[in-house]
């Protein structure tokens, strides 16, 4: 597997990302040159604790960062294109067919006003080309659900841009690729689900909605951002497993962005850990749990509770997250690192490779 | 005594940082500077302008010497067309003279003063009251609560206004009637807002946690809950603050007023009530300068509640 | 609680506001010592004592106020409010209200109408420019509309678009009273009643007439609306649900129009609904200033002449809009917002 994504340009590439937040108090410096490659058809995990910086990336990502954000350096590059240069209108398309977020509260994340049809519908309604043609592919007779859908995108079709179909035919597909996606997402009586309103519905089952909003574009980049957190831990293991079916049947690029090392085992190829603000390892995931570099993530595996020994005394990481306004100079971990070294407080270390596919961001493997 | 100052230093920040949003904010500094203009104004009247000529010695009773009523001059460079009676003498009135001959701008110079002090008045007792009723109201619960709450129902059910002509009409005409007048009417909203308050404010883990240490009733209420929910009155209080000034000289306006020639912006509107057209600067004059305070004021209250509003600030 | 036990609950309330109201407005006007006589409405100075004294006799005045008051309350459940003073010639209280009420009504919807058209984009351009130029014009423009006296206005009104109009030849706009060249003999109100009749320069004269004092009216109003609406967006854009629109690649004028605004205007419609029963009872300003012949001109004199009878009918018709017009926006509330269950 290794040597398989080694070949493969990354899908998603980004370079040295630097973002400050301008607040009363002081620029809080959130993001500190942030590195990362996603392989396209791989779940990365991004691990870290509250306030390192992997929500805030994701939005970076996806282009939905509040108005007191600046982006001081850096890029990020989807399929080759720096998206941080885009136009508004481009970033729209972009989220329109190609990227995907899924947020962690589905409670506020939802409309409460709107039916779920409408809020369902109206993702895939922005399709219409594609729908245009499924409707005419269903008139001469081939079935079309949602994976036929799927190949459709990107596919351009030519001959059949006069044709005209009408409104309610696109309704109805949409309708029917809408029931599709739901059953795809594991959702019971997926008829009534849209008849509700989001405060009728489980938290589970806002979740799973939330996905298959997702779904409806056909992403070729998901971003996952604390999915699982809200949830209970049952309804969690459902979530995730619905995630690895879904792994097989869609194959799109995932950023799951998690707190819970757990989560990332469960399902990532590889792990990418943050701390304050930059990326300090990553890896596969068998390679990060066997044999962690870095010191964060060493303290980070003695943290979980092993179930295998269950009277072994779990360590804590000393001290407290940095405050961001003024962080510490150098590696920012260096406060609280037991190796911490002078040249640690002065100069802050790059990724750099210590075995196949592993990288490192920390003095003591230069 | 260490977490009284923690307490005092932690307001003093939230003030400091109230301060400077409003600073951000370029309207509302303008109205806190006309405000803080007429404030002024207010306190130099009686100094700059001799409070004798709204009263010429040996005149009561408003028969006044002057004929010059209703005149503007005829060499200003304002011109309000046709029908209007113009001054030919010596002295110039820059905004023209009222029915009695006075100088309409040192009556609206005389004038400010007393209006912005009855509607202090006004405001600050009925807040006062509304907000002690409220709490107390609310605080204690079962059926005082009920009965303060209908109370207030009935008097919601008039406009202001109405309430307010009931009232004047049956306290008599006089200044002092009209303001007790305008606090009856004005104290119920103060009283549902804090009611609201409190209510929510009880139900908060802080007021258990004293319970439990044993502080008194009347200690959780005054010390702890109402500094907590003081702001919302505040920001109402000083947004009413135009409204109340409004209301009362509309009442002087219809007719409330003990003496036709009182130096109030109303009441100094009311004399130019039948001659609109030939002499439009009587209702016109006092009645910008009641726009431009309350306009001042509500730009103040309206961007302090933008800054108070705790989901706004970050 | 079921919805129908909810509103029954709230009629309830309304009969003990309206026993409140009529109990405190009927010792105010008729039993307060310091107050207007109540036989005041109904003499004239050229009256003998002996006259006096039979007037009172016969309007029962000088019986004690409860006795009063329940010979009172037996008439008005038989429909009978008494008689007016002689400011409105005597008539029966409820024929002069009735008379005037439709003039209110119209007043009222047109000021409404204003408001709303004026208001509500007034809000949402403030929102969705916050702190930029149209926000700062936006709200200056709102805050003049309620920091202006109701009577100044009505009055600049007047001196430019009659007088100075007519003065420098432009059409001009009626300055007061209603039109006067029919007579609102089907529903009452003139308007609807031209146009019923066909005659239509009736109702286009009494369109003319109501320009001025609507716009009068709907000026201090729009201003509160504004604000709400400016609030209320604000608050729903800074939702999570906006941030989720957004993600889905929605045009941003899909995310306003679809997720935005019907969260928002649920408390202004609400809003309105307060707004219009408030203006139903209480323009009493603005109907004075353009001479308008509402209930609210008739109510002002009558307070002026301490006529109890009128004052009594005017308060409690008030209360009922009043009430009613709470218990419907709340019902309202419930049917717009899917979150609310009864």
């Amino acid at each position: 597997m290794d040597k398989k994504q080694g070949e493969h340009q990354p899908i998603l590439e980004i370079k040295n990302l630097k973002l400050n937040f301008h607040t009363y108090l002081g620029e809080v410096k959130a993001l500190n040159g942030v590195n990362l490659k996603l392989y396209p058809e791989e779940v990365l995990a991004l691990v870290g604790e509250s306030g390192c910086g992997k929500s805030v990336t994701a939005l970076a990502i996806i282009g939905l960062l509040p108005e007191n954000a600046h982006i001081t350096e850096g890029e990020i590059l989807f399929k080759g294109e720096n998206l941080l240069k885009k136009s508004k209108e481009e970033m729209r398309k972009f989220r329109m067919t190609e990227c995907a977020i899924v947020f962690q509260d589905p409670a506020t994340y939802l409309n409460p006003v709107l039916k779920m049809e409408t809020q369902l519908k109206e993702v895939i309604l922005l399709h219409k080309e594609d729908l245009k043609r499924a409707v005419i592919a269903e008139e001469k007779g081939e079935k079309i659900g949602y994976e036929e859908f799927l190949a459709m995108k990107n596919v351009v079709d030519k001959q059949n841009k006069n044709y005209k179909v009408s409104q309610k035919k696109i309704n109805e597909m949409a309708e029917k690729l809408i029931l599709d996606i739901l059953k795809l997402v594991k959702l019971p009586d997926p008829q009534r689900i849209l008849k509700s309103y989001p405060h009728e519905l489980s938290g589970g089952m806002k979740q799973r909605t939330m996905i298959a909003m997702a779904l409806a574009r056909r992403p070729s980049l998901f971003l996952a951002d604390e999915i699982t957190t809200a949830l209970d831990v049952t309804i969690q293991a459902q979530i995730l497993y619905l995630l690895k079916e879904l792994r097989k049947k869609i194959a799109t690029s995932t950023l799951m962005i998690t707190h819970d090392l757990s989560v990332a085992a469960e399902i990532a190829d590889r792990i990418a850990v943050m701390y304050a603000g930059n990326v300090v390892e990553v890896g596969p995931t068998r390679a990060i749990f066997k044999e962690p570099f870095h010191p964060y993530t060493q303290m980070l595996l003695k943290a979980i509770p092993n179930i295998r020994n269950p009277t072994t005394r779990l360590e804590s990481i000393p001290g407290t997250v940095p405050e961001m306004i003024n962080p510490p100079p150098g590696c920012r971990f260096n406060p609280r690192c037991s190796f911490a070294m002078d040249v640690c407080r002065k100069d802050k270390p790059e990724l750099k490779e210590v075995k196949m596919g592993h990288e490192v961001a920390c003095h003591l493997y230069e | 005594m260490k977490t009284r100052r923690g307490e005092w230093e932690a307001r003093l920040a939230d003030i400091k940082y109230s301060l400077y949003l409003l600073r951000k904010n370029p309207l509302v500094m303008a109205g806190t500077l006309i405000a803080a203009f007429f404030i002024l104004l207010a306190l130099l009247a009686n100094i700059i302008v001799d409070p004798k000529l709204a009263y010429p010695e040996g005149y009561p009773g408003g028969m006044y010497p002057f004929e010059r009523k209703y005149v503007w001059n005829a060499n200003h460079f304002i011109q309000w067309g046709p029908g209007v009676s113009l001054y030919y003498g010596p002295e110039f009135f820059p905004l023209g003279t009222d029915s009695y001959g006075r100088d309409l701008l040192k009556m609206i110079i005389l004038a400010i003063p007393v209006d912005l002090y009855y509607a202090t008045i006004i405001t600050i007792v009925s807040a006062i009251i509304g907000t002690l009723i409220g709490a107390v109201a609310s605080y204690a619960g079962g059926i005082a609560d009920e009965i303060v709450l209908r109370i207030t129902d009935v008097f919601f059910a008039f406009p202001a206004l109405v309430l307010a002509l009931v009232f004047a009409s049956i306290l008599g005409r006089s200044l002092e009637t009209l303001t007790l007048a305008l606090i009856l009417v004005w104290w119920p909203p103060y009283t549902r807002l804090m009611r609201g308050q409190v209510l929510s404010e009880k139900e908060k883990p802080y007021v258990e946690a004293l319970k439990a240490l044993g502080a008194s009733n009347i200690r959780i209420l005054f010390r702890h809950i109402i500094p907590n929910a003081i702001f919302p009155i505040l920001v109402q209080a000083t947004m009413d603050f135009g409204g109340v000034i409004l209301t009362f000289s509309a009442l002087m306006f219809l007719g409330f007023s003990p003496s036709p020639a009182i130096p109030e912006l109303g009441n100094l509107a009311a004399d130019g009530y039948g001659h609109i057209f030939d002499a439009p600067w009587v209702i016109l004059f006092p009645g910008l300068t009641m726009l431009i305070i309350s306009l001042a004021f509500n730009l103040v209250g309206d961007g302090l509640r933008d800054v108070l509003d705790p989901r706004l600030r970050r | 609680m079921k919805l129908y036990e909810y509103i029954i609950r709230r009629l309830i309330l309304l009969i003990f506001v309206l026993f409140a109201v009529s109990i405190l407005v009927f010792y105010f006007t008729r039993g307060f010592p310091r107050g207007i006589a109540p036989w005041a409405a109904y003499i004239h100075p050229k009256m003998t004592a002996e006259q006096i004294q039979q007037v009172i006799k016969e309007h029962g005045f000088d019986r004690p106020i409860y006795e009063q008051y329940f010979y009172w309350l037996r008439d008005v459940l038989r429909g009978d409010w008494g008689l007016t003073g002689a400011w409105a010639q005597g008539k029966p209280a409820n024929e002069v209200f009735f008379n005037h009420f439709p003039y209110t009504v119209e007043l009222s919807v047109f000021a409404t109408i204003i408001t709303v058209a004026i208001g509500l984009p007034m809000g949402i351009i403030s929102a969705l420019k916050n702190n930029k130029l149209p926000d700062h014009v936006c709200r200056v423009i709102a805050l003049a509309g309620y920091s202006t006296p109701a009577y100044w206005f009505g009055f600049m009104l007047q001196l430019v678009f009659f007088y100075y109009f007519s003065v420098w030849g432009l059409p001009n706009l009626p300055s007061s009273g209603a039109s006067t060249l029919g007579k609102p003999n089907i529903t009452g109100l003139p308007i609807l009643d031209g146009l019923l009749t066909g005659n239509f320069v009736y109702a286009w004269d009494e369109f003319l007439h109501l320009i001025l004092p609507s716009f009068s009216l709907a000026f201090i109003s729009l201003g509160f609306l504004a604000r709400i609406v400016r609030a209320s967006m604000l608050e729903v854009l800074r939702q999570d649900y906006i941030v989720m629109a957004r993600s889905k690649g929605l045009k941003e004028r899909v995310v306003i129009y679809r997720h935005a605004l019907k969260n928002a205007l649920i408390p202004a419609v609400t809003l309105t609904g307060i707004f219009f029963a408030n203006l139903l009872g209480g323009a009493m300003i603005t109907e004075y200033v353009f001479s308008w012949p509402g209930v609210g001109q008739q109510a002002l004199r009558a307070i002026f002449q301490g006529d109890s009878n009128f004052i009594l009918l005017y308060s409690l018709v008030f209360a009922v809009i009043i009430v009613l017009a709470n218990l419907v926006v709340d019902v309202l509330y419930a049917f717009l917002d899917p979150r609310i269950k009864y």
